[in-house]
C-alpha cells in the first residue's frame, strides 16, 4: 500500500471523520440544552436563559448532591492513592509469580462487572452498617479507583533507576530517606495522575452509588439518575454540563502532568 | 535480603487487606447467598434457567453485546487506520477525539443520547426534514437506543487496540506484497488484515465483555422494553428483595465474563497504559 489510491484515502478520512463526529458531538448536546428558557428540554432551545443554573444553585438538594459527591470523591481518592501507591511499589519489588498474581488481584475490580461489585458491596455494607454513609461509598469507590493508581504509579516507577536507589543506599540513606528524596519526587506525577483518575472515577460513578448512597447521601450522579427518571427538566442538563466541565479540566491537568513528567524522565 | 522482603510485604499488605475485606469477602458473601435459598441449593439457578422470561433476558443480553461488538469493530476500523497515517496536529486532533469521550461520565453521555433520540428530538426532526421518514422513529426505550448508546460509550475500547495492532505492522511487508505484484485487495486480505487480527479480536472481546455487564446505558435508553442481565439483577434487589436470585444472576454473569477472559486473555491490552484511566 505504498501508493494508497486517492479514493481510498478520501473514503478512509471521510468515514473516520464521521465516526469521530459521532464520538464527540453528541456529548455536547447537554450544553445548549442546559440554557433552555422553557421548563422542558428543547434542542436547539427556543429561547436561551441561565435560569436553570440559578435553579440548580438555589435548590438545596442539588447543592447537597454536589457536596456529597466531593466528600465521597475525596475519601475515595485518599484511600486509593495511599493503598495504591504502596501496592505499586510493593509490586515493583516483588518477583515473578507473586507479581502477576497480585497484579491480577489489584486489577480485578476493573474486570468484575460493576453491577456485580455493586450488589456484593451493597450487601456487605448493609451487614456492617456502612450503607448510606459517605465513608461506605468512599471505600467502595476506592475499590474501583485502586487499579488506576496501581497502573499509573507502576508506570512512573519504571522511570526510577535501580542505580539511584543503590547510590542513595551506598551514601548511607535509610529506606524512608531514599523514598522521600529519590523515589517520591520521581513518581509524584504518576501519583497525581492516579489521584486525578481516582477522583473522576468516584465523581462519575453511578452504579455502586445508586445502591450505597442512601437517602441522605445522594451524590450528583445519583441525583441526576433519579431526576432523569422522574422529570426531564433542563436542570439535569445543568448538572451534566458541570460534570463535563469538571472532567475536562481534571483530565487536561492529568495530561499536562504526565506529559511534563515524560519529558523529564526521557 | 530478609529485610527487603519484609518491606515489600508491608507495602503490599494494606491494599491486599483492603481488597480482601471490601471486595473478595463481599463477593464471596454474595455468591454464598445463591446457594442458600430455602427451596434447595441450586434452586435459584433452576429458577433463572427454567423461566422463559429470564431466558429471554439472557439471550437478549448476548445478542445486544454481540451486535455492539460487531458494530464497534466496523466503526473502529477507519479511525484506527487514519490514526496510523496522520501526523502532527491532525494526529493529536484525532487521538483526542477518541479520548475525549473516555473522560466524560457514562451517565452524562447516556443523558445526551436521551435528548437527541427523543420522539420530537433533533435526530428525528432531521430525519423528517431530509425526507428519510415522514413520522418520528422510535429510537428510545428499545434495543435501537441501547445499541446506539452502547456503541458510543464502548467505541474507544475497540479503536485503541486496533490502532495498536496496525501501528506494529511493518510497512515493508506491504511494499513487498505490492512489489511482488499483489493488488490492493490481495495485500489487504492476505497481509494487512491477518496482522490486524489480534487487535481486532482484542477490541471486540473487550467490548463484548463490557457490554455484558452494562447497566446505566441499557437502563436509561432501553427501559423495560430491552431488559439486560444487569438490569434484571438490580430489579431482583430493588423491586423484589430477592437476594438469592440476584446472587445467582451475578454469579452467572461473572463466570461468563471470566470464562471469556480466560480464552481471550492474550489478546487483551491490560496494563499497557492505554487504559490508564
Amino acid at each position: 500500500m505504498s501508493k494508497t489510491p486517492l479514493w481510498l484515502k478520501i473514503l478512509a478520512q471521510g468515514s473516520a471523520g464521521l465516526v469521530l463526529a459521532f464520538l464527540c458531538l453528541p456529548i455536547l448536546a447537554v450544553i445548549p440544552a442546559s440554557f433552555n428558557k422553557a421548563s422542558f428540554i428543547a434542542l436547539p432551545p427556543l429561547a436561551y436563559s441561565s435560569r436553570w443554573y440559578e435553579a440548580f444553585i438555589a435548590d438545596a438538594e442539588w447543592r447537597n448532591a454536589l457536596l456529597a459527591s466531593l466528600h465521597v470523591a475525596v475519601i475515595a481518592t485518599l484511600v486509593a492513592v495511599v493503598f495504591g501507591t504502596a501496592a505499586a511499589m510493593g509490586l515493583h519489588r516483588a518477583d515473578g509469580r507473586w507479581r502477576s498474581l497480585l497484579t491480577g488481584l489489584f486489577l480485578a475490580p476493573m474486570i468484575v462487572p460493576v453491577i456485580v461489585t455493586a450488589v456484593a458491596v451493597y450487601r456487605s455494607a448493609l451487614d456492617v452498617g456502612l450503607s448510606g454513609t459517605p465513608v461506605g461509598l468512599g471505600l467502595a469507590h476506592a475499590l474501583l479507583a485502586l487499579p488506576f493508581v496501581v497502573i499509573n504509579v507502576g508506570i512512573a516507577l519504571r522511570g526510577v533507576e535501580e542505580n539511584w536507589l543503590r547510590a542513595a543506599a551506598g551514601l548511607g540513606a535509610g529506606p524512608w530517606t531514599i523514598f522521600r528524596t529519590v523515589t517520591l519526587p520521581n513518581i509524584t506525577p504518576g501519583i497525581v495522575a492516579g489521584a486525578i483518575f481516582s477522583f473522576i472515577t468516584s465523581f462519575d460513578e453511578v452504579v455502586v452509588a445508586v445502591f450505597l448512597a442512601g437517602y441522605a447521601n445522594k451524590t450528583l450522579p445519583v441525583k441526576i439518575w433519579e431526576s432523569i427518571r422522574l422529570e426531564f427538566t433542563p436542570v439535569v442538563a445543568v448538572a451534566a454540563t458541570l460534570m463535563i466541565i469538571l472532567a475536562v479540566v481534571l483530565f487536561a491537568l492529568a495530561q499536562f502532568l504526565t506529559k511534563s513528567a515524560g519529558r523529564r524522565t526521557a | 535480603m530478609k529485610r527487603r522482603h519484609i518491606e515489600t510485604l508491608l507495602l503490599l499488605a494494606p491494599a491486599v487487606i483492603f481488597l480482601g475485606l471490601a471486595f473478595v469477602a463481599p463477593l464471596a458473601r454474595l455468591f454464598s447467598l445463591a446457594f442458600t435459598d430455602e427451596a434447595g441449593m441450586f434452586s435459584t439457578f433452576s429458577t433463572l434457567i427454567d423461566s422463559e422470561v429470564y431466558r429471554r433476558v439472557m439471550v437478549n443480553t448476548f445478542l445486544v453485546a454481540f451486535a455492539v461488538a460487531l458494530i464497534t469493530v466496523l466503526l473502529a476500523w477507519p479511525v484506527a487506520y487514519i490514526l496510523t497515517r496522520l501526523k502532527g496536529f491532525w494526529f493529536a486532533f484525532a487521538l483526542y477525539g477518541v479520548l475525549f469521550p473516555f473522560w466524560i461520565s457514562v451517565l452524562v453521555r447516556t443523558f445526551s443520547w436521551m435528548i437527541l433520540l427523543e420522539r420530537n428530538g433533533p435526530l428525528n426532526r432531521f430525519l423528517i426534514n431530509i425526507g428519510i421518514t415522514d413520522k418520528p422513529l422510535s429510537l428510545l426505550f428499545n434495543d435501537t437506543g441501547v445499541m446506539i448508546g452502547m456503541v458510543h460509550v464502548l467505541l474507544p475500547y475497540a479503536i485503541l487496540p486496533l490502532y495498536g495492532a496496525m501501528l506494529r505492522i511493518d510497512q515493508r511487508l506491504l511494499l513487498a506484497s505490492d512489489g511482488l505484484g499483489a493488488g490492493l485487495f490481495d495485500t489487504f486480505r492476505r497481509i494487512y488484515f491477518p496482522l490486524c487480527l489480534p487487535g481486532l479480536v482484542g477490541g471486540a472481546t473487550f467490548v463484548f465483555l463490557l457490554s455484558l455487564g452494562f447497566f446505566i446505558t441499557p437502563a436509561l435508553l432501553g427501559g423495560s422494553n430491552a431488559i439486560t442481565l444487569s438490569m434484571l439483577i438490580a430489579s431482583f434487589i430493588n423491586d423484589r428483595l430477592a437476594w438469592s436470585l440476584a446472587a445467582a444472576g451475578s454469579l452467572i454473569l461473572l463466570v461468563i465474563v471470566l470464562a471469556l477472559l480466560a480464552v481471550t486473555a492474550r489478546f487483551l491490552p491490560f496494563g499497557k497504559g492505554v487504559y490508564a484511566r
